[in-house]
């Protein structure tokens, strides 16, 4: 008798050719699912499988992938989320972004463990997928719309059992950090959007044609009451009733809140920004994500009217990090962004960048100055239809920095191509080494290793070896938690989570996985990527900050300096190397590849990378 | 006094743990207290080292090498300070350590025209000047000064510190404990005043966030505001480390920061 696939799982991958909107399933090996769970590891896995090496990913044949996991569809809270997976126009680098609700339920139930497109459509196009076969839509009369609008739209006229992840008009223009949105909640980092624009496809629209059952459905069942208890409780609090974006004014009181370009990290008019203001003067609604029992999403009226979901992150790059304190501007701002559909965090990172460009007299664009709300919008608006300015900002800062040249390079704040989240590197030293050595870039999700900064355990200002532990261990979790997926709201409910997440994905799948065999997956997931982005061409150069951290301390109010110096951060990735099992040039140690059983993916030159000489 | 200064309470702690708290607090390196043999000593911090006087009643320089040697291989520098100063303040201790230069080998503090030497910075290739001076009987800290570069501070050089000048006027972060009325008249102080904010889910419902409370340590500065710090709540002292360490002393003008312990996206 035939071997029962793993609950949770179809086993299959169905590619879609946009040319020809052909279909072939590619079966997904039990020992595959098992080595990598779903998300952004079984997205490592796939990039291996299907991307060209070397291409670029706003060619046809460059794969983007939508990827689903074993609890997506289960009960259990939060896990209504899928992984958007491609190489990134922005960094060249794979890119991995989650986004959330019923698309991941009617995605998988489609009947694949995930879907991708390579190729072109002939026409701007929307694909629908419906079981294993594929229709590509006219989407002509939705070319220029808002997601928001576009699935509305789609949804109208198909019916509401369909679901639509869509772009925006910058997606459609291939701005380089274009995001791909369903019900508003975005894939957001790393140009997502753009490499589905440059398919000419507007969307794609699936609905839930099939089943899957977990294999111990009662016992999902009753872990997933048990977890929903759990998500009540103190450790997510503040999303539940504030939003990320309790952290503005937090962050602003100790050092941490990224101002003026990273010029600063206190904003003196924070308070304007804050919750409390904020909140009270315009907070209209909470939403939640489907399955979600948390519900973090804290919506705020602008004075136009207009409704828009606001978190710390976008605050603080369209706020903060612009110089900008008028809650209206910034409103406006994060609205607009939805709208056009361009990650918050690049857009932000790129217009602060541009703004010391010009106030330095770098560019020529004496309208553009920190502080100028109008100014600030101006600038989302040209980079979304990428006219006047836009078409540089439309590259993000890296490559408008390399355009300009005359050393504005060493203030473009960004890793790998991708512009860095709210968490000031110099004042949280363990996130300092975090963000520089993530494969995703400069980002906050893959690495949590700010959690070690603000635990308290050590001092902040200082890198050593508990910086560099807590650093893997949070890559690690992370890397569990973007594969199973739950959302990392959830994260403080675990008190031994690596033996919690084992014992969720046990009664889904039937595994007999334990927390030691989930720790080698996380360690496997982190090092895939790695492998990926060295087949792709990365160097070691590429694990750095920015020369701006590096050469300019911050002045604390207890008297102390702030200071992150080059050492301590080669100090840092070379201990980060050595814990990870990576050679001194960054690249996986034969051992670990043999450990990690990531032979098969070891397609790069090992003599070929460089070592940075400081 | 009845029982070892070390040990006296002042505003729920003892002398010891706010003095060797507000020390650490200042220093970038290990803070090293110096015990006579088979002293008992008040509970501290456990980052606190603990060294013995190799002989007993030797007077201050006994002490004072026992402590350079215990740090001299870690630090080029140290503040060394008796144990009966319930006022002293870290803006005072980093204005003696940060006048330590290059070309001085101690920084003394001369206030009401009397030399400091426990409220003074060492550098501890001193250690060596020290032990001669001991082998030969000759145990005046005065000795020693004798023998090295000395930059004496008095109050007016002193308060040219803005920050010294704020939050410790009087300099009384010098004034020490001699006698039970010393101590007495220390007790009758109120605690200092600090400022303290609550941030995200812990600021309250209605009223103010920020308010200025009466509290000697990090632990009665939550417990002024109704807070505990738990595995949800942390600190941040002056803008400066994340702390959860409740007997961690606190100053006159510190702000307290009270965040949630899951801060962060
Ligand atoms: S906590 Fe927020 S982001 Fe996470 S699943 Fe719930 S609503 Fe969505």
């Amino acid at each position: 008798m035939a071997k029962a696939f793993p609950g949770g799982y179809f086993g299959r991958a169905l590619i879609v050719d946009l040319d020809t909107a052909a279909t072939e399933v590619k079966p997904l090996p039990e020992s595959v699912l098992r080595s990598f769970i779903g998300g952004a590891g079984l997205g490592a896995w796939l990039m291996h499988e299907l991307c060209p090496p070397g291409i670029d990913p706003l060619e046809p044949p460059a794969p983007l992938m939508f990827v689903f996991s074993p609890l997506v569809g289960t009960p259990l809270t939060t896990s209504a989320k899928f992984a958007v997976v491609a190489k990134s126009p922005l960094t060249g680098r794979l890119t991995d972004a989650l986004a959330s609700s019923h698309f991941a339920i009617a995605g998988k139930l489609t009947g694949h463990d995930a879907i991708v497109l390579r190729g072109r459509c002939a026409d701007r196009s929307v694909a629908v997928i419906d079981g294993d076969s594929v229709t590509l839509t006219p989407a002509d009369d939705l070319w220029g719309l808002p997601a928001a609008d576009a699935e509305r739209r789609l949804r109208e006229r198909m019916g509401p059992a369909w679901r639509v992840a869509a772009i925006g008009p910058a997606g459609e223009r291939q701005v380089r950090y274009a995001t791909i949105s369903h019900d508003g909640r975005h894939a957001g980092r790393g140009g997502l959007g753009a490499v589905l624009g440059s398919k000419l496809c507007k969307a794609v629209v699936v609905r839930a044609s099939r089943k899957v059952a977990p294999a111990d459905p009662g016992a999902v069942l009753a872990a997933a009451k048990e977890l929903r208890g759990r998500s009540f409780g103190p450790a997510t609090a503040k999303y539940r009733e504030l939003g990320t974006m309790a952290n503005l004014l937090a962050f602003n009181a100790i050092s941490t809140l990224p101002t003026r370009n990273f010029s600063a990290a206190r904003f003196d008019e924070a308070p304007a920004l804050g919750d409390e203001e904020v909140s009270t003067l315009r907070q209209v609604a909470r939403n939640s994500c489907a399955s979600c029992s948390i519900g973090c999403e804290h919506i705020y009226r602008g004075s136009g009217g207009k409704n828009t979901r606001m978190e710390y992150e976008n605050v603080f790059a369209l706020g903060p990090l612009c110089g900008v304190s008028d809650p209206d501007a910034v409103i406006a701002a994060s609205g607009r962004c939805d709208e056009l559909g361009i990650d918050t965090i690049s857009a932000g990172g790129t217009i602060a960048w541009a703004m010391e460009s010009a106030e330095a007299g770098l560019i020529d664009a004496p309208w553009l100055r920190f502080g100028d709300g109008d100014a600030l919008i101006r600038a989302i608006e040209e980079i979304g239809t990428r006219e006047g300015l836009g078409e540089l900002l439309a590259e993000g800062s890296r490559r408008a920095s390399r355009a300009v040249g005359q050393g504005s390079e060493a203030f473009a704040a960004h890793v790998k191509g991708l512009e860095l989240p709210g968490y000031e590197p110099r004042t949280l030293q363990a996130m300092a080494l975090g963000l520089a050595v993530n494969a995703r870039g400069a980002d906050h999700n893959r690495s949590g290793a700010y959690e070690v900064d603000l635990a308290g355990g050590h001092d902040r200002l200082t890198g050593g070896a508990p910086q560099v532990a807590g650093a893997i261990e949070t890559e690690d979790r992370a890397a569990i938690m973007d594969s199973l997926i739950l959302c990392k709201f959830l994260r403080g409910v675990f008190e031994d989570p690596f033996a919690e997440w084992a014992a969720l994905l046990r009664t889904v799948t039937g595994w007999d996985v334990d927390a030691a065999e989930l720790a080698r997956t996380a360690r496997r997931i982190v090092i895939a990527k790695r492998l990926f982005n060295l087949r792709e061409g990365w160097t070691r150069e590429e694990d750095w900050l920015p020369e701006r951290f590096l050469t300019q301390s911050l002045e604390l109010d207890s008297g102390r300096a702030a200071a992150l110096t080059p050492d301590r951060l080669t100090g840092m990735v070379n201990a980060y190397y050595r814990g990870r099992g990576l050679e001194p040039t960054g690249v996986p140690e034969p051992g670990t590849l043999r450990e990690l059983d990531l032979e098969n993916m070891s397609q790069f030159d090992r003599g070929s990378t460089a070592i940075r000489e400081n | 006094m009845g029982t070892a200064k070390a040990a006296l309470e002042w505003h729920g702690s003892t002398l010891l743990r706010r003095v060797t708290g507000i020390v650490g607090r200042v220093v970038g390196g290990p803070v090293i207290v110096v015990r006579a043999p088979g002293q008992e000593l008040p509970a501290l911090a456990p980052a606190v080292e603990v060294v013995e006087d190799a002989r007993e009643g030797r007077g201050p320089l006994q002490g004072l090498a026992a402590g350079l040697r215990a740090v001299g291989d870690r630090a080029a520098g140290a503040y060394v300070s008796s144990t009966d100063v319930p006022l002293l303040h870290p803006a005072f201790v980093r204005r003696i350590v940060g006048a330590l230069g290059q070309d001085e080998d101690v920084v003394l503090p001369e206030i009401g025209g009397h030399p400091q030497p426990l409220a003074a910075a060492y550098r501890t290739r001193l250690l060596g000047v020290v032990e001669e001076l001991i082998a030969s009987d000759r145990l005046r800290p005065a000795f020693v000064f004798e023998r090295c570069r000395v930059l004496r501070l008095s109050e007016t050089a002193l308060l040219t510190d803005p920050m010294l000048a704020r939050l410790d006027p009087g300099l009384s972060s010098v004034e020490n404990l001699n006698n039970p009325d010393d101590y007495r008249q220390a007790r009758a102080l109120e605690p200092p005043e600090v400022n303290v904010e609550r941030f995200g889910t812990l600021a309250p419902e209605s009223g103010p966030r920020r308010t200025v409370v009466a509290a000697c340590t990090l632990g009665a500065a939550a417990a002024a505001v109704g807070l505990t710090l738990d595995e949800h709540v942390v600190a941040a002292l002056n803008g400066d480390q994340i702390i959860r360490d409740p007997e961690l002393p606190l100053a006159a003008g510190d702000s307290v920061a009270f965040l949630a312990a899951d801060a962060g996206g």
